[in-house]
């Protein structure tokens, strides 16, 4: 297909060699919050999608990779929009996979899963993590995984949700706001993208 | 020749975070030839590179590589294979992974060829980009630049940190890509002695700016080596001395072969290989005065 | 085609290829039509520069020894050329002219050195 998309897949390969680390990350996940299933699907959601999101600037500062997008017949835009695109793709792959491990915690728990609950989960979490991509990466792009603190970008945003959740805030009251708040995070997530096609479009 | 040059530089300014630049840099290479980049550490080469390779802006000044303008379209790069002193591939990636993820850029990506000189350069398929050694690195980029048949090989550095061997490997690596007279290689280096049998082209760079550039053998003709004792080559008038050297024991310099004439008969003049021009010139603290030598018509 | 350089000789690259060449063809090593490596290949396989052989093959062009066909390669042209008879003459010249130096030191006259040149042509065209 296009550009972006190629551009993707050159993302997802750079951080394929590390999946198993990545597989880690999500076995440990489980263990430590397999007695409540929305907890795991925010954790899945909130904390590996975020990590995910940044590994190709990770990798990228390891391996020099900025060279090679300079190098291959590849738009600079392409490669900038594609770290969007491979974010969002994190994201629902990371949902589908969160989702999936809370029904069956559900299950052995004997829980109720699904409806109310389990859309504001999802709305809250598609917008904060919407958020957090769109402050972290116009800072990775300009400076670089090793000189921006990934951690101090994800972790006030993670504690917000884990808060709201553990608080039980939202789940009702927030139900007027939902689908603003899914509408608001994609908008978020675009004009981000956007702006930092644009602006870091020329090298250095 | 052909009308198109392999590319060309004019009137380049580049500033650089911390002041450095490049001033003034206009140099071009014939397409079918090779080309050295000579400059101590510093001197520019790199910056010079990526400045024709459009990773870098320029402030003024006019770049055109391989006929067309840069920057410019991307589509550019089907047609430059780039190898640097390091790999830019993911280091867990094996080699064959390594065809797998760049192929979907390349218009004309030929996979037999890949595997082919993997073969040839002894490189296994199934080993990792980070295990290779520096000559075996310096290999896969060429093989990838030649897999997706680049007419235009930069290599910024690539003998630095290799044994003779590869060194030589090299030498007869860049000789079968040039028997197409369609090709064309720039290099950069402060290691002269691979260049002086292979290299058609030269240009000198020094503190950002370019010091000479023309074909080698015009170079090698321009400069001469002068020694004399501790008190010779001193007031000299008309002769400028270029990084001249002094000791006790004596004095070494660099002079152009115009004003060679003039000096004192009783100190030694002699043919410089490129090395002393390099050296020298990378002694020159004062930037070398740019005169322009009488260039013949390009080869 | 046999061509072997020396970096310590002092004698330009090109100029080397270009009497290792010539020689070749005037002793009829290389015969006439003879193909030889292109340019780029002879650069390659020399490990020198392009320039280097372009120079060499053009001078030999010019005196007759080659023909050289743009991207194809060059061949040997046949010994008879006028230029190339210039050069045996030459050659001829240079080589009597070496002999009689060595006659002049040896103290020979002319009628010593015209009957060793005798003895020299007999022996030849005997063989002949």
């Amino acid at each position: 297909m296009n550009a972006v998309f190629r551009a993707t897949v050159l993302h997802m390969r750079s951080v394929a060699p590390y999946r198993t680390q990545f597989l880690l990350v999500l076995a440990l996940m489980v263990v430590l919050d397999l007695r409540s299933p929305t907890g795991l699907m925010v954790a899945t959601a909130v904390i590996l999608a975020p990590y995910l999101a940044v590994q190709p600037f990770q990798i990228a500062d390891k391996a020099d990779l900025t060279t090679l997008y300079a190098v291959l017949p590849v738009t600079r835009r392409a490669v900038l929009l594609a770290y969007y695109a491979w974010a969002v793709v994190v994201y629902l792959g990371a949902l589908i996979v969160g989702t999936a491990l809370s029904y069956v915690a559900a299950r052995v728990e004997g829980d109720a899963f699904g409806g109310g609950q389990l859309t504001t989960l999802l709305t809250m979490s598609w917008a904060l993590f919407a958020v957090n991509v769109a402050v972290q990466f116009p800072l990775l792009i300009r400076f670089g995984y090793t000189r921006v603190n990934v951690l101090a970008t994800i972790l006030p945003i993670a504690l917000i949700m884990l808060a709201a959740y553990k608080l039980h805030l939202t789940i009702d009251a927030g139900q007027v706001w939902l689908p603003l708040l899914g509408v608001a995070g994609a908008a978020v997530l675009v004009i981000s993208a956007t702006l930092t096609a644009h602006v870091f479009r020329h090298p250095e | 020749m052909p009308e198109t040059p392999a590319f060309a530089l004019r009137g380049v300014n580049c500033a650089v975070g911390n002041g450095f630049a490049l001033r003034d840099v206009g140099f071009e290479l014939p397409t079918g030839y090779v080309m050295g980049l000579i400059g101590a550490n510093g001197a520019g080469k790199t910056t010079t590179i990526r400045c024709l390779l459009g990773m870098r802006g320029i402030d003024s000044g006019e770049i055109e590589l391989l006929g067309r303008r840069v920057p410019g379209s991307v589509s550019l790069r089907q047609d430059v294979g780039v190898v640097l002193d390091h790999t830019y591939f993911v280091g867990e990636w094996r080699l064959a992974e390594v065809e797998r993820t760049l192929r979907p850029f390349y218009d004309r990506w030929d996979g037999a060829r890949y595997r082919q000189l993997l073969d040839e350069f002894g490189l296994d398929p199934k080993a990792r980009v980070k295990n290779l050694s520096r000559g075996m690195a310096m290999k896969l980029m060429i093989a990838v630049a030649l897999s997706h048949r680049a007419r235009l090989l930069v290599f910024d550095e690539p003998t630095s940190g290799l044994d003779p061997v590869a060194r030589a490997e090299l030498v007869g690596i860049i000789g079968d890509f040039l028997l197409d007279e369609g090709h064309s290689v720039l290099f950069s280096t402060h290691i002269t002695a691979d260049l002086d049998r292979i290299g058609d082209f030269v240009t000198l760079i020094h503190d950002g700016r370019v010091v000479d550039t023309g074909p080698k053998d015009e170079i090698l003709d321009a400069y001469r080596v002068v020694r004399g004792g501790p008190d010779e080559l001193t007031d000299l008038i008309g002769v400028e001395l270029i990084g001249a050297r002094r000791s006790p024991a004596g004095v070494e310099a660099l002079v152009r072969t115009d004003e060679a004439g003039l000096l004192d008969g009783r100190v030694l003049v002699e043919a410089p290989t490129l090395e002393e021009i390099a050296i020298h010139i990378g002694l020159s603290s004062a930037r070398p005065a740019l005169r322009t030598r009488t260039r013949g018509a390009a080869a | 085609m046999r061509v072997v350089l020396s970096n310590s000789s002092g004698i330009p690259l090109y100029q080397q290829i270009k009497e290792q060449v010539g020689a070749a063809v005037l002793t009829g090593e290389l015969a006439e039509g003879e193909a030889l490596p292109s340019v780029r290949a002879l650069a390659r396989d020399l490990r020198i520069s392009i320039i280097t052989t372009t120079r060499a093959y053009a001078e030999l062009a010019a005196e007759g020894f080659i023909s050289t066909v743009p991207g194809k390669g060059a061949y040997v042209l046949p010994l008879d050329s006028a230029l190339v008879r210039e050069q045996l003459l030459r050659q001829v010249e240079e080589g009597l002219q070496t002999a009689l130096d060595a006659a002049r030191r040896a103290g020979l006259g002319r009628d010593d050195v015209v009957r060793i040149l005798d003895g020299l042509l007999d022996s030849e065209y005997e063989h002949a």
